[in-house]
């Protein structure tokens, strides 16, 4: 009965990265691959979730309070009006946010500029609507923005460009003139943008994350994507949202409406809570998660792996394989999950080539077996564990001798 | 490329999709508003006003403070799948592998969105029968289906199988159906779905099947058409925590099918939503384990309620059809003499202070379902009673 499959569930393989996470826990390893935190959520939130769980606030819902306060947010963060009866969607999680706004905007045929490398759910979710996913390359070894790449991307048929800044899987935080000029794009060939913002929050070295939509001309073309999950380490929850013109966000909220009805009411309410948190919440997030960002790059250029990007964002480290190294991505994963009892993410899976990446000659699509993401959203404890295990590994030159 | 068109809120410009034409806000929005303005009692929207029960949600609170607040498996959380499969053995006897065969989805709307996009091809041809819960039609345009419609006709709105018949075809895809019905009531009998399944077979044609209001059957035996011989490999079986356990805003739902079937759906669900809320999975996994005795009374409970608003609203002056399942029941408001069934909504929120839910939207010709509308009885008693009361008071036949 595989005939009765659609065409777009055929093209999709399931989530990798689940998949290497079952067998790290057939192995017991640690697990540095899925972005979700292993120490718990702030008891502020939790508490206001089993409260509004106690308070009978169960049913199907709609919480205008958490439209009011992304409207405050993103006013203070990025300097946009936005009115908050009619430009926000809730949704359950930025996953759903984003794949209501790409079914909201994308007929068969259009065409959807990703950046590789890219978060595997984008490309899934284009194909699944009908759209066609077109990659543009980022430049390593510091993921930069090649305009030219850029400009040759887009057709009369590209309806869509897709951000995701802070960047899954790189760390990489687009600078004001990458901004500009994606921006400049956007709004000369009349496209519009769908951002994926949710690590917001985290970003390093007094570094601010800029959202794309608070560039000239882009309010009114651009749908924010982004949740609760990484800002407040509920990534079970799936309280999401979508901030758009209200044609848009109208759009967004009916799809939603037909695919989810609500996100979870309980978990609304609690969002109540955790947008209100002090400034001194952020600040203590961003400082924890920068003593893990160096730890972790210290620890892993330490054992030999070639690191010339410093994440900027995100809680991931694209870590390189150095040149000396002969395994693949994929091959030392799995070493490492065998022998060291750790799991990261081979970043093969991330890289897409398609058409517009043709240019690209064979000897410089070789750097996309040679990348691994790991996760360090974990706590402390466990990241020492990963250096310990990762001792005991070592060769004479204090590397990593699974090669 | 196509110009920013700067046009007033009513058109659409050219940058949204072509397929949201059918997806404009809906009908239980609108009269909520309407309701909450005029201060109507609101026998509109299907979610109960009491709350779910006290152990499930005790589950839930352990299970946050146990810190189950990160990703669960796109699939599901595996002690759900198994509560689910378990239920299922109890409730059908099918014995289904909670590892390939369940998953766990953002409610049953969720269930049915991810089922249609994984399982239709854009122009394949999906059966359903009018009247139906309104996001069926807007689900199967986002997979580009083409839709045949049926209409059910009063009194009992009984399947009209030579219809069915002549309608079906080996081009047809899926069918889909739901029993216990929303909004009419109905069940469909050992004998309709006994129909549909040959003809399923026949044609080897999928079926859909949301099963969400399995446990507020009154009049009849719910039946699950996947049990029948020959269907459980061509059906999707599709229910939800939601109706049965008061918490409709938990939105966790699930979807069983054979393994190939399965994977179709999981993929859809997988850039859908990803995951489910999980310390909500834990706690579902509980309320699924329920002693029968909560089921019993449940159904007891219901069953009090419905006799309740359907004696009242036969003593208003409705024509009531018979609620055999689901906590809604449809009546023809035609002795009122309003001219159709939006009007008498209005009306009745306006001049009589309760709410009701138009069918004309669940219909694929909105003729057809001018003279009726749709009470819920998912309230407590006194709410109950006072709306009926109200009725009583202002509500005059022509």
């Amino acid at each position: 009965m595989e005939g009765k499959l659609s065409h777009a569930a055929k093209k999709i393989t399931l989530s990798s990265i689940q998949e290497l996470s079952h067998l790290a826990q057939r192995c017991n390893a640690i697990n540095l691959a899925e972005g979700f935190p292993d120490f718990p959520a702030p008891p502020h939130i939790k508490n206001a979730a089993v409260s509004a769980i106690n308070s009978d606030l169960n049913q199907y819902r709609h919480v205008q309070g958490v439209c009011d306060l992304l409207a405050k947010a993103v006013k203070e963060m990025h300097g946009l009006d936005i009115d908050p009866l009619t430009d926000v969607a809730i949704c359950c999680g930025q996953s759903e946010a984003f794949a209501a706004a790409i079914f909201a905007t994308i007929d068969p045929g259009d065409e959807v500029i990703l950046f590789d490398p890219s978060y595997e759910t984008y490309e899934g979710c284009v194909a699944l609507a009908g759209g066609v996913p077109i990659h543009v390359p980022l430049d390593p070894p510091q993921w930069t923005l090649d305009t030219s790449k850029l400009l040759r991307s887009f057709t009369e048929r590209t309806k869509v460009v897709v951000l995701n800044s802070p960047h899954n899987p790189t760390g990489k935080v687009f600078t004001k003139e990458e901004l500009e000029i994606i921006a400049g794009e956007c709004c000369r060939r009349n496209c519009l943008a769908i951002t994926d913002e949710v690590y917001e929050h985290i970003t390093y070295d007094s570094l601010k994350h800029l959202s794309l939509a608070s560039f000239p001309g882009m309010q009114e073309r651009t749908v924010i994507t982004s949740s609760l999950s990484k800002s407040f380490s509920v990534t079970g929850w799936r309280v999401g949202w979508a901030i758009a013109p209200a044609v848009l966000a109208s759009a967004i909220q009916n799809i939603h409406a037909r695919v989810t009805d609500c996100a979870p009411a309980p978990f609304q309410e609690a969002a109540l809570t955790a947008l209100r948190s002090p400034p001194e919440y952020f600040e203590s997030l961003r400082r924890d998660y920068q003593s893990k960002r160096d730890y972790i790059v210290k620890l892993l250029a330490g054992v030999g792996f070639k690191i010339e990007f410093i994440p900027q964002g995100s809680f991931f480290l694209f870590a390189e394989l150095p040149d000396n190294w002969s395994l693949s991505d994929v091959e030392f994963v799995k070493k490492l999950i065998l022998e060291a009892g750790v799991v990261a993410v081979p970043g093969q899976g991330f890289f897409h080539t398609d058409l517009s990446s043709n240019e690209v000659s064979k000897i410089n699509c070789h750097y996309q077996k040679r990348y691994v993401r790991f996760a360090f959203c974990k706590s402390d404890a466990t990241l020492t564990m990963v250096a310990e295990r990762l001792s005991k590994l070592l060769d004479e030159q204090e590397h990593l001798a699974l090669h | 490329m196509a110009t920013v068109s700067h046009q007033n809120g009513t058109s659409h410009p050219s940058q949204v999709a072509k397929r949201l034409e059918k997806f404009k806000t809906t009908i239980f929005t609108q009269m909520s508003m309407l309701a909450a303005q005029h201060g109507a009692i609101n026998l509109g929207q299907g979610f109960p006003n009491f709350d779910g029960p006290e152990f499930v949600k005790e589950a839930a609170i352990q299970a946050i403070r146990d810190g189950k607040n990160q990703y669960a498996r796109g699939c599901g959380v595996p002690d759900l799948n198994l509560a689910i499969a378990d239920r299922f053995k109890k409730d059908t006897g099918l014995v289904v592998d909670p590892e390939k065969e369940v998953t766990v989805t953002t409610g049953c709307t969720e269930a049915i969105a991810a089922t249609m996009l994984g399982l239709i091809n854009p122009g394949e041809e999906v059966i359903l029968f009018a009247p139906y819960y309104d996001s069926y039609i807007a689900t199967l345009s986002m997979a580009g289906a083409k839709v045949k419609s049926i209409t059910l006709h009063p009194p009992d709105f009984s399947v009209p199988i030579e219809e069915l018949k002549s309608t079906m075809s080996k081009d047809t895809r899926a069918i889909l159906i739901n029993t216990p019905h929303n909004p009419t009531g109905k069940m469909f009998t050992p004998e309709e779905l006994k129909a549909i399944a040959a003809l399923c077979i026949e044609n080897d044609v999928l079926v859909f099947s949301d099963e969400v209001y399995d446990k507020l059957a009154f009049d009849m035996d719910h039946v699950s058409i996947a049990s029948l011989p020959g269907m459980f490999e061509r059906t999707v079986t599709m229910n939800s925590l939601g109706k049965t356990f008061s918490l409709t805003g938990w939105k966790i739902g699930w979807a069983i099918a054979p393994s190939h079937l399965t994977w179709g759906v999981r993929q859809a669900h997988a850039f859908l939503t990803f995951a489910s809320a999980t310390p909500m999975q834990w706690a579902a996994a509980a309320a699924l384990r329920a002693p029968d005795s909560y089921f019993v009374e449940l159904k007891r409970d219901y069953r009090a309620k419905r006799d309740i608003l359907v004696q009242g609203l036969k003593d208003v002056g409705f024509k009531v059809f018979p609620a055999s399942g689901t906590y809604f029941v449809i009546v023809d408001h035609s002795p009122f003499g309003l001219e159709n069934d939006v009007a008498f909504c209005e009306y009745l929120i306006k001049e009589v202070g309760v709410a009701a839910i138009p069918t004309s939207v669940f219909y694929f010709n909105p003729e057809d379902g001018k003279n009726l509308v749709r009470f819920t009885f998912c309230k407590d008693e006194e709410t109950l009673r006072a709306a009926v009361e109200r009725m009583k008071q202002k509500l005059k036949r022509k």
